[in-house]
């Protein structure tokens, strides 16, 4: 078991930018739209990122919501120009959905749902991590 | 040279703060090339002049001025964050901002990560 993870560890490629996990639900705190203004700048001075969706963070891409109806700006619209800061490794943690009862129904096209392994290994892939 | 880059989003309050500042001034010692810290979220409160810690309680500000001061330790705030929690940072008159924090941007932080062997959060 050690021996077939460390394996498949070291058959991946090397160190990938950086990686930003989001743990927080969307309208509670800052902290969503502070990780999408650190996403949007490495993306606009062409540095590689990828997301990390987790725990409570799996909310900010769920489809149908509208931030709007609390009184906040809805930074969830601006994920739909990832395409244009070439932001396209987004990654959620299926465990996570399964655990909150959500569908795999997001409002951004090109999620990709991974297993927890498949998850940290992913997450594994990258020099930088900022968790938010 | 190894090289490291430290982000810090606690506030100068925070006991995590105390982590942080352990952390790099270790680092330091050890010889490590701390190429900056970058003040993100609550983190960007450690510039505030204004701040005052109860004398009893850990000075984490003063902290990061001596390692400022000793290892020419460079510190930047995101202004974003810093002004939405009321410091002002481009007024000549009544400036709030601790001189041993330099205002920046994101972009710094984009400079640092990509500079560092390795970036720390906090």
């Amino acid at each position: 078991m050690t021996s077939s993870y460390t394996q498949e560890k070291n058959d991946l490629p090397p160190s990938n930018g950086l990686a930003i996990i989001n743990s927080k639900a969307p309208f509670s705190s800052n902290h969503g739209k502070d990780a999408l203004d650190v996403a949007l700048i490495f993306g606009s001075f062409e540095q590689k990122v990828s997301l990390f969706f987790q725990g409570d963070g799996v909310y900010q891409l769920i489809a149908d919501q509208d931030a709007r109806l609390v009184s906040i700006k809805d930074y969830l619209k601006t994920f739909s120009a990832f395409e244009f800061y070439d932001i396209e490794d987004i990654y959620v943690c299926q465990q996570s959905l399964v655990n909150r009862q959500l569908e795999e129904k997001f409002h951004i096209g090109d999620v990709q749902v991974l297993s927890s392994i498949e998850f940290g290994l992913a997450l594994n892939r990258h020099q930088h991590v900022l968790r938010f | 040279m190894k090289t490291l880059a430290v982000v810090v989003t606690t506030p100068p309050y925070s006991h995590l703060t105390i982590s942080a500042l352990t952390y790099v001034e270790a680092a330091l010692v050890a010889g490590i090339n701390v190429i900056g810290v970058f003040f993100y979220q609550d983190g960007a409160m450690h510039a505030n002049k204004d701040i005052s810690i109860a004398s009893d309680e850990y000075q984490a500000i003063e902290h990061w001025q001596r390692l400022n001061k000793e290892y020419q330790l460079p510190l930047h705030i995101c202004i974003t964050a810093a002004e939405k929690r009321g410091i002002a940072c481009d007024s000549i008159d009544n400036d709030q901002v601790n001189e041993a924090f330099t205002v920046s941007g994101l972009g710094e932080l984009v400079e640092l990560t990509t500079k560092a062997a390795r970036l720390v959060q906090f």
